[in-house]
């Protein structure tokens, strides 16, 4: 199955974007210019949304002629890339995406060609699948755990980091006791919302060639 | 590769001077026509990588220029623009990327760095034998500056090695050995040792960095031509500085080790040396994690020949040591090939008095280091060791952990010995790591070749 690795699925879709000479600006600046202004961490739709490890959607101008011995080759339309590390089975990720996000996959792809909406879900998941590539050989964002094992495991280790941290040197009796209480405690915490997990860091540029 | 033509390189570059004192002048300009006539009187001072068959020098002069200073020289506009962005902007103005934030922001760097109006235009570095040959040097320079009229001297800095029993040494103020793991580049002309380039496919042998790694105009280790200014003969053979001046809170450090290592069953050096990496005296932990041991730390066939492939899960050196986080070899897999492109030549010395381990210190005392770094490109390697490797640690698996040496803290660092379940090896945790290091200010600064600087001299930068 070349879109799965263990239970982590790689979607790749590409969606043509609408060619209109009349529309100012044009349809996919519309796209770059929602993209450049989506949040980020919490808030950002792929975390308001379940299943998505990392995501990314770029607008595809053309292929650039580099020179020679590359010979000119162009695409028949702009199109829209997004690229996902999911949970599950596809159709789930789609639903979920739809019936969670609809506002902002409208606001994207409502500048593609064919797009039927977010709020008739089947026929969302039906275009969705339409522009589906098969992804074949992608970086795996982690080793077959789920987005929200994968939130707990992080949660679990800085708390048990800080525990550690806070116990070195601690008798046998506090150091049981103490521990006792922490798991208990640790267990009934909700796991911790997606995008929340990382350091606070602004999407910096560090310039040409990196 | 052939031989570099080492005459038209400055020997800055191309090898650590090893002489004990120097002093860094920092100029600025006021007419390019006087400023260029200033660079040409001091083009017979500069000293190129030519060999020293005749024996070390008194003093060596090098000199760079920040992108201000080159658009006070006047060099065309379609040269300037051409410049890396990063270098165009300077340090100052990258500082949220570099995570110098905090007690590292700008405001708290010293004036020189500081003043919105009177900007560093160039860094003239003299090296000596002795403090009275740089005032040697220095006296010719003062009377080619009056003579010209190029360039005020807005500040200098002096740096000095450690001096123990009169000799000096390699010793930095935390009272480590320092100095160890500078690359080696193809072409380049230096005694190689073994684990100073890059790991060859067996894991085993070590060969020379891609001279692009270091100079402009030569293939890097991707096989391109690093990103420079045209035209060509104005980047060829030249490289760009990285200049920070490092204030090091030596009270703060010795309190934190003493207070952990009370705490740690390995012992107070052996904490000291999971810090860094190496024992006091250099040696390796990852050779040698039980004691330091002379003879690997004086060996240079021993002292850099190693990998952390037998130790991924950093029980000898931990996965945090400050060594191994900027200098990861072997340790993210691959044989090492993903670190290839990170490298960067380190120059500098330590300022301020040394206080040996009996003698009281305060971390208002004037002492650090002048670190000085050497790259291609400033925002593939300085910048991504800098903000990668020393301020994040998700390349090392270690979260949000920063380098416990340089990372910024702000009193909330961690840092973790990995550790075994033998009594003098165990686990430890480090937390609310204080800030031992404190930027006081630098910048980035291009360091042209004896050519590109006669091109400067005479006005003969020409972009078309």
């Amino acid at each position: 199955m070349p879109n799965k690795n263990g239970s982590v699925y790689g979607l790749t879709i590409l969606s043509p974007i609408i060619e209109d000479e009349k529309a100012t600006p044009s349809h996919d600046l519309q796209i770059r210019n929602y993209l450049a202004k989506l949040s980020i961490r919490e808030e950002s739709p792929f975390a308001q949304a379940p299943g998505t490890h990392l995501a990314r959607l770029v607008v595809m101008d053309d292929v650039i002629y580099v020179g020679m011995p590359a010979c000119e080759e162009h695409l028949k339309s702009k199109y829209l890339v997004f690229e996902s590390n999911c949970d599950g089975e596809l159709d789930t990720y789609l639903t979920g995406l739809a019936t969670n996000i609809p506002e902002h996959l409208d606001a994207i792809w409502k500048h593609c060609v064919g797009y039927p909406g977010a709020a008739n879900c089947e026929a969302f998941v039906d275009y969705m699948k339409a522009c589906q590539l098969d992804t074949t050989f992608y970086f795996a964002a982690v080793n077959d755990k789920s987005v929200p094992e994968s939130l707990r495991a992080l949660q679990t280790q800085s708390a048990v980091a800080n525990f550690i941290a806070t116990h070195q040197g601690a008798d046998p009796v506090t150091l049981q006791r103490d521990f006792i209480e922490f798991a208990a405690h640790l267990e009934s915490q909700p796991p911790p919302p997606p995008g929340s997990m990382g350091p606070y860091r602004e999407i910096k540029t560090g310039g040409r060639n990196e | 590769m052939s031989k570099l033509n080492a005459s038209d390189i400055q020997g800055f570059v191309l090898r650590g001077y090893n002489l004990p004192v120097a002093r860094y002048l920092f100029l600025h300009f006021e007419d390019a026509t006087r400023a260029r006539s200033l660079i040409a009187r001091l083009l017979g001072h500069i000293t190129t990588g030519q060999r020293w068959d005749a024996g070390k020098p008194q003093s060596t002069v090098n000199i760079a220029f920040t992108h201000r200073g080159l658009e006070h020289l006047e060099l065309p506009l379609a040269t300037l623009l051409t410049f890396p962005v990063e270098f165009q902007q300077g340090m100052r103005q990258r500082a949220a990327l570099l995570g110098d934030t905090g007690v590292n922001s700008p405001d708290h760097w010293d004036p020189l760095w500081r003043n919105d109006h009177i900007h560093v235009h160039a860094w003239l570095g003299i090296n000596g034998q002795s403090v009275e040959a740089l005032d040697t040097r220095q006296a010719a320079i003062q009377s080619a500056l009056d003579q010209t009229g190029g360039a005020t001297i807005l500040a200098c800095q002096e740096a000095a090695a450690v001096f123990i029993n009169g000799k000096p040494t390699t010793k930095e103020h935390f009272g480590f050995t320092d100095g160890f793991g500078n690359p080696d580049y193809l072409g380049v002309e230096r005694s190689t040792q073994p684990g100073q380039g890059k790991l060859m496919p067996d894991g085993k042998t070590w060969a020379p960095l891609a001279t692009g790694e270091l100079l402009l105009g030569y293939a890097d280790e991707a096989g391109e031509l690093p990103v420079a200014p045209v035209p060509h003969l104005l980047a060829a053979n030249g490289t760009f500085m990285v200049y920070r001046k490092l204030h090091q809170n030596v009270a703060t450090f010795r309190a934190f080790l003493d207070r952990q290592a009370a705490l740690y069953g390995g012992g107070k050096e052996k904490l000291a040396a999971k810090f860094i990496g190496r024992w006091r005296d250099g040696t390796p932990i990852e050779r040698s994690p039980d004691k330091p041991d002379s003879s690997i730390a004086q060996d240079p066939n021993l002292s850099t020949d190693f990998t952390y492939g037998g130790d991924l899960a950093g029980t000898r050196c931990p996965m945090g040591a400050h060594l191994r986080r900027v200098h990861p070899r072997d340790a993210f897999g691959f044989n090492g090939r993903l670190i290839n492109r990170r490298r960067i030549t380190r120059r500098g010395l330590p300022y301020g008095p040394f206080a040996a381990e009996d003698q009281p210190v305060s971390d208002a005392d004037d002492r650090g280091v002048v670190f000085m770094a050497l790259n291609a490109s400033l925002s593939r390697q300085f910048e991504f060791v800098q903000q990668q490797w020393v301020q994040y640690g998700n390349d090392s698996h270690l979260g949000n952990d920063k380098d416990v040496l340089m990372g910024n803290h702000g009193g909330h660092g961690r840092f973790v010995v990995q550790g075994d379940s033998s009594n003098t090896n165990p686990p430890f945790v480090c937390s609310n790591l204080p800030d031992f290091v404190e930027l006081r200010g630098g910048d980035y600064f291009f360091l042209p070749s004896i050519t590109a600087l006669g091109m400067i001299a005479l006005g003969l930068v020409d972009p078309r």
